[in-house]
């Protein structure tokens, strides 16, 4: 429109965007990538050691040892599909491409609610460890109002916007895989080297070994064990070469994560029986790392390494809690901005430039899940189940995703291709993504039909959101399954 | 000395007015070649690809406006929007990518705890950036 004409009720001034200068800056690289991920597996190891053994007792190392052949089926996928796909929805955006919109919502509503617990959990679990410092910080009470308050310390921060520092990260990391990689040196050449029968004494002596009920259930808590696959796969979209870099820093996450995992599990049944270790109330079961530096042969080894582990694991599970909160909101502005979650969520706040609403309303989500945990001493393994429940579901939907894409666009350009194929109809399909597929969805089951509380509160959130989704997609005239058919429902 | 490619970050301050004309004035000598960056910076609670409509607009303006400052001096730079997670590294990969010779940057006076402050953007691209630099910075009142 002429600028010397005069604007008329309902003329409307359309101004375009310089888009052909606004480009995305991507500067992450490997180590950034990796130590993004580790912050997540790593942070995990400090609680769900407790929580498996829990249920496992001296079954632990072996019910890691399955869980970790699934995590290497669910890194293999994410690997082809961060890659293919490098964006900020992880497997709500494979299933977006493999399925439709529909799909897409189920996978990120699941790995929500992983966000959600993911950040309970990590919080829940910082009071443990601080209590070798400040012992009433094992009490339930005082420890989970303890963890509702850094819940809500993080929230203000991220809605005010903090700036993390890429480097700092690499540091802790550094630290973090140091001293746990001591701790495991040090506990097989003091204990397990000096007396090896003591590690077959505590995983099959008698009373032992778990029922075969518990054996599968502790499968299916020990992917609790396993994050991180999900934070790389959101911040693909933000490395340099995400076609290389990406399922580099995975392959670096599945040697590093199966070696410390079997290191730690095993070091902590040489240094204590299962029934310590799987005790939350007079053992380990919140605080397992810590529980390992208490039970080192050697009393200036524990002087040394009991403070560092708490001062560690207070810190690394701060970063977890804080990487779960960052995945939520950017999960749901990825939803919002793909019409699968209404547009309120990735409002952003016009003086700190942060999704404010998403950050506010799922810290409060997280704040309610906790308040069992006043009352109830095991409250923390629930809430570990129900973040499996929601892992699994979302894993499973991303196994189906690349499976999908396999099948319907096959020609799509695969950077990084899983090999070891089977024909299907002359298609070409991942035998790992199958594994994996089966046996994610085999786990939730399993999880699902023996567990009352995840059943109650997952199945809750699920219908939930898709009530949400439904409701919302009928009020912007949209199909339930393509945002581009519009059509009356 | 020749600058046949200058990139020049700017921020929006009064700086920047000058920083632009020095730019165009170096180059023109060589018939160089001038692209103004600059970085909107996404915080890690949001994706990348964030479109922040008030930060594309304030982006824009400012971008027009050194566009303006450019044509005044009768020499035309390549304006851009960039988004990034920080402003230095962004700055730093922007100069590599372009293989420029010099990045000239404005700075203005900031003071913290009482004492002069470069910020956080400026000592990085002076520590990381693969050419000549050239800080110019506005008089401190």
């Amino acid at each position: 429109m002429p600028n010397n004409l005069p604007l008329k009720p309902g003329d409307r001034v359309f101004r375009p965007r310089r888009i052909k200068g606004y480009r995305l800056r991507r500067v992450l690289g490997v180590p950034a990538l990796f130590s993004a991920g580790y912050g997540d597996v790593g942070s995990s190891i400090y609680y769900a050691l407790g929580i498996v053994a829990l249920v496992a007792l001296g079954a632990t190392p072996v019910v890691l040892a399955i869980a970790g052949i699934i995590y290497i089926f669910n890194a293999l996928t994410y690997a082809e599909g961060s890659a293919m796909i490098p964006e900020a929805g992880g497997s709500a955006s494979f299933a977006r491409h493999g399925f439709n919109d529909l799909g897409g919502f189920i996978g990120g509503w699941a790995l929500m609610l992983s966000y959600i617990t993911t950040i309970a959990v990590s919080a829940n679990t910082i009071p443990p460890y601080l209590s070798y410092f400040w012992p009433v910080l094992k009490e339930p009470a005082i420890g989970t109002a303890t963890a509702m308050g850094i819940i809500t310390f993080l929230m203000l921060l991220n809605v005010i916007g903090i700036r993390e520092s890429a480097r700092l990260n690499i540091t802790f990391i550094a630290i973090d895989i140091t001293t746990q990689l001591t701790l495991v040196v040090a506990g097989v050449v003091l204990i397990l080297f000096v007396n090896p029968s003591v590690l077959i004494q505590h995983m099959f002596g008698e009373g032992n070994w778990p029922s075969t009920e518990n054996l599968v259930f502790g499968v299916a808590l020990a992917a609790l064990a396993f994050t991180g696959v999900e934070t790389v796969s959101q911040l693909a979209q933000e490395a340099r070469r995400p076609t290389e870099q990406v399922p580099k820093a995975y392959i670096m996450m599945i040697i590093v994560v199966l070696v410390l995992f079997a290191g730690i599990s095993i070091v902590a049944l040489s240094a204590m029986t299962p029934q310590l270790l799987g005790d939350p109330v007079n053992g380990w079961a919140r605080d397992p790392v810590a529980g390992i530096a208490a039970n080192l042969p050697s009393a200036r080894l524990q002087s040394i390494f009991a403070p560092l582990v708490a001062i560690l694991a207070a810190t690394i599970l701060t970063t977890g809690t804080n990487a779960g909160l960052m995945g939520i909101s950017r999960l749901a502005f990825n939803l919002s901005s793909h019409n699968q979650l209404p547009a309120t969520l990735s409002r952003v706040h016009p003086r700190f430039r942060t999704p404010y609403i998403a950050i506010i309303l799922f810290c409060l989500v997280a704040l309610l899940l906790m308040i069992p945990g006043f009352f109830i001493n095991r409250y923390f393994a629930d809430l570990g189940a129900l973040y499996a429940f929601g892992s699994l579901l979302s894993f499973a939907v991303a196994h189906a995703a690349i499976l999908s894409l396999r099948a319907r666009q096959p020609d799509l350009p695969r950077p990084f291709k899983i090999g070891g194929n089977i024909r299907v109809k002359g298609r070409e399909m991942p035998i790992t993504a199958i594994l994996g597929l089966i046996s994610t969805s085999a786990v939730w089951v399993v999880l699902t039909a023996g567990q009352p509380f995840t059943r109650v509160v997952g199945l809750i959130w699920m219908l939930t959101g898709l009530f949400i989704y439904y409701i919302y997609r009928r009020k912007e005239n949209l199909s339930l399954t393509h945002a581009g058919k519009t059509k009356n429902i | 000395m020749e600058f046949r490619k200058i990139l020049v970050p700017v921020a929006g301050t009064q700086a920047d007015e000058e920083a632009i004309k020095l730019a165009c004035r170096l180059a023109k000598k060589d018939k160089g070649k001038i692209w103004a960056v600059y970085v909107i910076t996404v915080k890690r609670s949001l994706p990348l690809e964030a479109e922040i409509e008030s930060e594309i607009k304030k982006a824009e303006g400012i971008l027009d406006h050194v566009e303006s400052v450019a044509a005044e001096q009768d020499y035309e730079v390549e304006a851009n929007v960039l988004q990034a997670r920080e402003a230095g590294p962004a700055i730093v990969d922007e100069a590599v990518e372009r293989g420029t010779d010099l990045i000239l940057m404005g700075v203005t006076y900031k003071g913290r705890l009482g004492q002069f402050s470069l910020g956080s953007v400026a000592p990085y691209v002076l520590k990381n950036a693969p050419c000549r630099i050239i800080l110019y910075h506005e008089r401190a009142t």
